[in-house]
């Protein structure tokens, strides 16, 4: 679906990480592994350390504090939030939604409109979406955009094809309406026939938790994991980001009137470095366009990695901006969001971890 | 491109196929696996336009087999 929308703007980013630091190479050898083969792998793949969540922490939990550091580094109160979207896979409880639950915690008004999209990686940019229809057509003036995952809970630590990939973190970004903004041009898409190549088997309604045994089963490669476990097609995903990113990108591109020389930089969805680079050629950007080292220090943060890498990449310019940038994620559902358009200036706050350290 | 041509590319691109003949069984290269399937498929996509399922890569049994996912070229 293309969307175009107007009179919108970013007026702010912040990220909040996992505390704990895992290394993938300790790791690795802890598990037995090969020297050669662990250190061939961090160095092709892009592995080398990742931020998970300390023991008892969520992703509202991730969220809340860059929502919190967000108002304190804007200026502004919660109260004046019109909306909060709340992007997440791995939400607190089945029910109630995480939205809910920040709106009492943030403070917020009890007029705002609170929801949840479940999305992983492509979910940055739907809920970006989401917010600037709300302030473009649907009468808000401010939308608060928290999107952020565990996704290192759902892995199984002999399960080397995922576990060692994913780190922990939340993001908060205010979208308001503006006056005169040019548009933010848009292309949302989905392909279910994917569904199964990301995907944690049980614990929805379809297979309840526990109803079947959590046995350990190794695969193809010797990796182990059980049901409710989260599972991963490598192969699956990488040729469908190859075949649907580059054109949801290059159709962003044009709607914007933009080519790769008049833009200012390529973000996407920072799985590893990996595969960030091979899609960035294949969009026809150059390297030093298209941030991908943020999953080497930060591990893959699922919906939260777009606002990392833009604050991490970008955050200095973004600040006096504007900058003219395309956005895309991709991934479980499968799903993929593509954004082009101007963003900045805005307040950027800085990439903290969760709690802080003493 | 001919089928040493095709080995050399695959071999200058993936450094586990290095010494391999066509007749390598590719369960037998250390580090096969999943992260060389993706190696595999960037390789056909980037050097040859092609586009491979990681279903085909796991289908080869030699490095011959994976060779003859790319068509010859003159």
């Amino acid at each position: 679906m293309h969307s175009s929308l107007a009179n919108v703007r970013l007026a702010g980013l912040a990220v909040s990480t996992g505390s704990v630091v895992r290394d993938y190479l300790a790791e690795g050898l802890a598990h037995g592994l090969d020297r050669a083969v662990l250190e061939r792998t961090a160095q092709t793949v892009g592995l080398r350390e990742r931020r998970v969540a300390a023991p008892g922490v969520t992703a509202l939990d991730l969220c809340e504090d860059a929502a919190r550091r967000l108002f304190a580094a804007a200026g502004l109160d919660a109260s004046s939030v019109d909306a909060v979207i709340f992007v997440t896979q791995t939400p607190d409880h089945p029910q109630p939604n995480n939205a809910s639950f920040l709106q009492a915690r943030l403070g917020l008004a009890k007029g705002v409109a609170a929801f949840d999209l479940s999305l992983g990686c492509s979910g940055w940019v739907y809920g970006l979406h989401q917010a600037a229809l709300l302030c473009a057509h649907g009468g808000a003036g401010r939308v608060l955009l928290c999107a952020g995952d565990t996704l290192s809970r759902l892995t199984h630590p002999q399960d080397r094809s995922t576990d060692p990939l994913f780190g922990d973190a939340g993001s908060a970004a205010l979208i308001e309406r503006t006056g005169g903004a040019a548009p933010w041009h848009f292309e949302l898409g989905a392909d279910g026939s994917g569904a199964g190549a990301i995907i944690v088997p049980q614990g929805g309604a379809r297979a309840p938790a526990g109803s079947r045994p959590l046995t350990v089963v190794p695969d193809f490669d010797g990796n182990g994991r059980h049901a409710e476990n989260l599972a991963m097609q490598g192969g699956e995903v990488f040729n469908f980001t190859l075949r649907e990113v580059p054109a949801a990108v290059a159709s962003v591109l044009r709607h914007a009137g933009y080519a790769a020389a008049t833009t200012d930089g390529l973000v996407l969805h920072q799985a590893n470095r990996f595969v960030v680079s091979a899609v960035g050629r294949k969009c026809g950007f150059p390297p030093e366009k298209t941030p991908d080292g943020i999953a080497e220090r930060f591990g893959n943060q699922s919906s939260a990695s777009i606002p990392c890498a833009l604050t991490e990449a970008y955050g200095e310019r973004l600040a006096v901006g504007p900058l003219r940038l395309a956005l895309c994620g991709f991934g479980v559902g499968w799903s993929w969001g593509a954004v082009a358009g101007e963003f900045g200036p805005l307040v950027v706050a800085p990439v903290q971890p969760f709690p802080r350290q003493a | 491109m001919s089928s040493p041509s095709r080995l050399a590319a695959l071999q200058a691109d993936v450094d586990l196929f290095a010494g391999a003949t066509t007749s390598t069984r590719l369960e037998a290269l250390p580090g096969w696996g999943s992260l060389a399937v993706l190696l595999v498929i960037l390789h056909c996509e980037t050097k040859h336009g092609l586009t491979v399922t990681s279903a085909q890569v796991r289908a080869c049994a030699t490095v011959g087999d994976l060779l003859s996912l790319i068509p010859e070229t003159p």
